[in-house]
């Protein structure tokens, strides 16, 4: 056994000072008693001829003798060696990612990752350096070459549970990095290895893998989107639930709209496959909601217990998109009936210019579906396109000739552009034979082949073709013409797609800032609120990169106290009659792949919500740890390492024997103190014993 | 008896100054404070608890001679009303004395022999050593009023009283008193014995005191007995014939010590010191020694046929009079 800290012995040098102590003269105090006779022979430390008889049977002198001895012996850090299991140089990869929060190594498989981390450095040699990397959606270094595992353990305690996204790749090439600077290194990866593909590439260094976790069990929310129903009424919710057990489930799920239960019901999950499921009617058409949120809970909603070890996954956010003006321009000839159903539509701003001045029209970019009724331009507009009648043949469909009184073929009522629509008393006068394209599908056929109304996507876009004109059937006098039209222009208006897409934690947003702003003011899930302010003057927008809590985060921008103008809502530049007199300004896109968001109204806060919603990361089952450690080097040798130029005989590993000894301190302290007190000890003692007696005092029966 | 200002009591004009400045002045009969201690309460002294104490009587195992006539059964045969015993007639007898009914039916003449009635001494040795200074209440002062209360009692019932103070190497007594009416005497006795100074030799001041003994009768001895031939003091003044009384006195405070730490304790007497460690262990062996050596002394007073009472400073005089030295058949 030997010190690491000999220095420390020097303390044993109290010993005599403790003695030294007891051979001094007590200063008693004097009390003058009527006659010392009854003390004479009593008490035992009369003071002595020879001061050496005070040392006699004094307990506490021996006791403080022997703390004096086990602290200084403490404090001189005693250990002992033995051979070193690991390599001088060690890279410790902590894996952060979402996954290591599963809870069936409790408390976490983070914590439980940690604490074996730390046991495995038990091994390291002395004077052993040891690097952590944090290995989340990025790889971060946490602690650098330090040679103190307290350095270790205080770069551990830096590493919070985190829901980012990983897969090592980044981690363990940074941790190749840094292992390759020295002879005698190996990787330590703690991870659960629950990785959907394994990083690829080889690694400079050894590695060895501590795997954390033991099940397999969970039930993820793995896709949440929120639409627009075709009518535009009201909203929907797709959401996507997956059983990545082995065994059949049964979870209940809820939807909240803006924190009220809209939904709840109980599905049963089948093992490793998905359930997709859709909530219509999510909120009132008249008071939308804004906020979509679903949890996966027990089936057994008074269940207190978690029902999988993984919760991140169990809740996720969606943003209902806002309800925005859609602009519609009709083309042609005007046709009242279709004017009046399409004003009729929530949210729909209606614009009309005759053949002639559409050529000279600007701004069709701020137009979102064009109807084009009896007329078709020369070029068709890179929009969504409603062709009513089309007079010729053009990518839309070919005419080939005219139907009249044409009967209407065989629905599909299971379309979504057929969704309350009862076609069986309309009659139609007069049609266009077309024929039906290949981008299209019929949605109303006609005689033969000849649809008589067809949708699909057409160059990328979404369009659609009536081939008859309205007024020249009864259908403008029917219920179903307003719903046909409805549901139209919500096939045509991308009712179908998803608004905003969820945010992978950790990612970064790019926001955008509202003229008149000089930076946003983002309102994180727990309450706290970061500002993000331009660097430059005038800069469209701000990167907002602290999305690692899910939720639901609200952007506000925050005004330039310097500007006085008023933020301006945005319009189309259309130089039609009733359109306004400005052309919204859009806002440039972002060099990255990060999305960008812009309120509407500029001074309206704007949400997005950042979720899990990773079927890979949900997958906890671990992993084959053999595919990482093949990345690596191959074994070093226990006793001289690996590495070029590695000829140096690897030192012991050191283990400090301070626990028994802090023990054993204590042990003797806690003897010191009771011997020291003993007679509180025996006065309380006595008075409990005397209260449960009720006898008196001693000394009084006298 | 009422203790009350007696104008005619040459006493009276003996009143200390003190006394009548003092603030609870007017509230305390003047007369009577002209004859108590400075450090006797008068209160304790009421009319009722003297009442109370003219009840009493101190106790004496047998009858023992005496001096003057008095209350007492004395051995000796006299002129009392209590019939003791008969003889034959002889010349000269007083005819008064003899029973002729006991002629009438015998036609023998017989004296009649009647119980003397005599009074007996009473002795009360108090110890004034300087130990006896000590105690709350002071154990001297307790001594006194202890004193005070039996000898009333003793002058009611027509005994001689007597105080002597130990103190130093000797004894100072004083004069005899008889009679309830000299009660202030006593109590003016009791007030001038303080506690002296220096070592009091208490087996010499005893025997003093026992040499001034005349006959027999009650010795009463007050006494913390804080010297270490306290057995012999008990043996000696036992063996004098007088039934011996010993009041064994102790403060609260000796019976059970309020001390701890390290402590040089000085004994008040001879100022000599020793270094204790007051700590529990140290206590209770102090207490064993003491209840040691008050089991000692009780199986002495025993064996020498003479009454312990051992009793702390604390305890109430009522309690004492009429509780304890009754239970020890002392009064009765």
């Amino acid at each position: 056994m030997s010190f690491l800290a000999p220095i420390a012995l020097a303390g044993l040098a109290f010993l005599p000072v403790v003695v030294a102590m007891y051979l001094l003269k007590l200063r008693r105090d004097e009390a003058v008693v009527p006659s010392t006779m009854l003390w004479q022979k009593l008490v035992s430390d009369v003071e002595a001829n020879a001061p050496w008889q005070k040392l006699r049977r004094s307990l506490l002198l021996l006791l403080q003798l022997l703390l004096v001895l086990i602290l200084a012996f403490l404090a001189a850090r005693p250990f002992v060696e033995r051979p070193a299991g690991l390599a001088g140089d060690i890279v410790l990869v902590i894996d952060t990612s979402a996954s290591m929060q599963a809870t069936d190594v409790a408390p976490t498989r983070l914590d439980a990752a940690k604490a074996a981390a730390i046991d495995a450095l038990r091994d390291l040699p002395g004077g052993g350096r040891v690097s952590v990397i944090a290995a989340g959606r990025t790889a971060r270094v946490v602690a650098n070459g330090t040679d103190d595992i307290g350095n270790v353990k205080a770069a551990f305690n830096a590493i919070p549970p985190s829901t980012d996204i990983g897969d090592l790749g980044d981690a363990l090439r940074l941790a190749s990095a840094l292992a390759a600077r020295s002879g005698d290194a190996e990787i330590l990866v703690a991870t659960d290895a629950a990785l959907a593909t394994p990083p690829a590439g080889t690694l400079e260094a050894p590695v060895r893998v501590l795997q954390v976790g033991r099940d397999a069990k969970n039930e993820a929310i793995v896709a949440l989107a929120v639409r627009t129903s075709p009518s535009g009424l009201s909203h929907s919710a797709f959401i996507s639930i997956a059983n990545l057990g082995l065994e059949m489930a049964e979870r209940r799920i809820q939807l909240y709209a803006d924190g009220v239960l809209r939904d709840s019901r109980v599905l049963v999950l089948d093992p490793q496959r998905k359930t997709d499921i859709s909530i219509d009617d999510i909120d009132d058409p008249q008071t939308p909601a804004s906020v979509i949120e679903v949890r996966l809970v027990a089936k057994d909603e008074t269940t207190t217990a978690a029902p999988d070890p993984l919760g991140v996954d169990d809740r996720a956010w969606a943003i209902v998109p806002p309800a925005q003006p859609r602009q519609i321009l009709h083309v042609g000839e005007r046709e009242p009936y279709l004017e009046t159903a399409l004003t009729y539509l929530p949210d729909t701003e209606l614009y009309y210019r005759s053949g002639e001045e559409y050529s000279t029209l600007t701004g069709l970019d701020e137009f979102e579906v064009i109807i084009f009724n009896r007329f078709l331009p020369d070029e068709l507009p890179a929009k969504p396109i409603l062709a009513i009648a089309p007079p010729e043949s053009s990518p839309l469909g070919t005419v080939t000739g005219t139907l009249v009184n044409p009967g209407i073929g065989s629905l599909d009522a299971s379309d979504p552009m057929l969704r309350y629509v009862d076609l069986t008393t309309v009659h139609i006068g007069e049609a266009i034979r077309m024929e039906l394209p290949a981008w299209a599908r019929p949605v109303i056929p006609g005689p033969g082949t000849a649809p008589l109304l067809y949708s699909g996507t057409l160059a990328g876009r979404p369009a659609a073709v009536i081939a008859f004109e309205p007024r020249r059937s009864d259908l403008p006098l029917q219920v179903a013409f307003p719903v046909l039209l409805a549901n139209l222009a919500g096939e045509l208006l991308g009712g179908s797609e998803t608004p905003l897409d969820g945010i992978a934690p950790g990612a970064p947003v790019t926001l955008s800032i509202p003229p008149g702003a000089i930076g946003v003011r983002v309102e994180r899930p727990d309450g706290s609120a970061d500002e993000l302010v331009a660097t430059t003057a005038g800069a469209p927008v701000v990167t907002f990169a602290r999305t690692d809590l899910l939720g639901v985060y609200t952007v506000t921008p925050i005004a330039d106290p310097k500007s006085t103008a008023s933020p301006t809502t945005g319009a189309p530049t259309a130089g039609a009659s009733s359109s306004p007199s400005a052309a919204p300004s859009a806002a440039p896109a972002s060099p990255g792949a990060s999305p960008t968001f812009r309120p509407a109204d500029p001074g309206a806060p704007v949400r997005f919500a950042v979720g899990l919603l990773d079927l890979d990361e949900s997958r906890i089952a671990p992993g084959d740890i053999a595919r990482l450690t093949a990345l690596g080097q191959p074994a070093a040798s226990p006793v001289t390492g690996a590495g070029a130029g590695a000829t140096d005989p690897r030192p012991n590993a050191r283990d400090e024997i301070w626990i028994p000894i802090v023990l054993l301190a204590l042990l003797v302290l806690t003897i010191e103190w009771l011997v020291y007190e003993r007679d509180t000890l025996a006065r309380l003692r006595r008075s409990i014993a005397t209260r449960f007696r009720g006898a008196r005092p001693a000394g009084r029966d006298a | 008896m009422a203790l009350s200002p007696n104008p005619q009591d040459p006493g009276s004009d003996r009143v200390p100054d003190a006394a009548l400045a003092s603030a609870d002045a007017p509230a305390r009969p003047i007369g009577i404070r002209a004859f108590l201690p400075n450090d006797l309460d008068p209160t304790v002294f009421d009319e009722g608890f003297l009442r109370q104490l003219e009840r009493l009587g101190v106790l004496m195992k047998q009858p023992v001679r005496g001096g003057l006539k008095g209350g007492r059964r004395s051995t000796k045969r006299g002129q009392s009303v209590e019939f003791a015993d008969y003889r034959d007639y002889s010349l000269g007898d007083d005819l008064r004395q003899l029973d002729w009914n006991v002629y009438a039916r015998l036609e023998k003449l017989f004296v009649k022999l009647f119980v003397e009635e005599e009074d007996v001494t009473i002795t009360f040795l108090l110890d004034a050593s300087p130990s006896m200074a000590y105690g709350k209440p002071q154990k001297l002062l307790f001594a006194k009023r202890a004193a005070a209360a039996l000898g009333y009692i003793a002058l009611a019932g027509e005994d001689r009283v007597v105080t002597t103070a130990l103190s130093g190497r000797s004894a100072r007594r004083h004069s005899g008193l008889r009679g309830s009416g000299r009660i202030f005497r006593l109590l003016g006795n009791l007030s001038g014995i303080h506690p002296g100074e220096g070592v009091t030799d208490l087996l010499l001041s005893a025997r003093h005191a026992a040499a001034m003994l005349s006959g027999r009768g009650v010795v009463v001895l007050i006494s913390d007995l804080l010297d270490p031939a306290a057995d012999r003091v008990i043996r000696e003044l036992a063996a004098t014939g007088s039934e011996l009384i010993v009041l064994h006195t102790l403060s609260p405070d000796e019976l059970d010590p309020q001390l701890e730490g390290d402590l040089k304790l000085v004994d008040s007497e001879s100022g000599e010191a020793i270094d204790v460690t007051v700590d529990l262990a140290a206590l209770d062996d102090y207490r064993a020694r003491l209840a040691a050596w008050q089991e000692s002394l009780e199986d002495l007073a025993r064996k020498r046929r003479a009454s312990y009472v051992p009793i702390s400073t604390d305890t109430p005089l009522a309690d004492l009079v009429f509780a304890e030295l009754r239970r020890r058949r002392v009064v009765g």
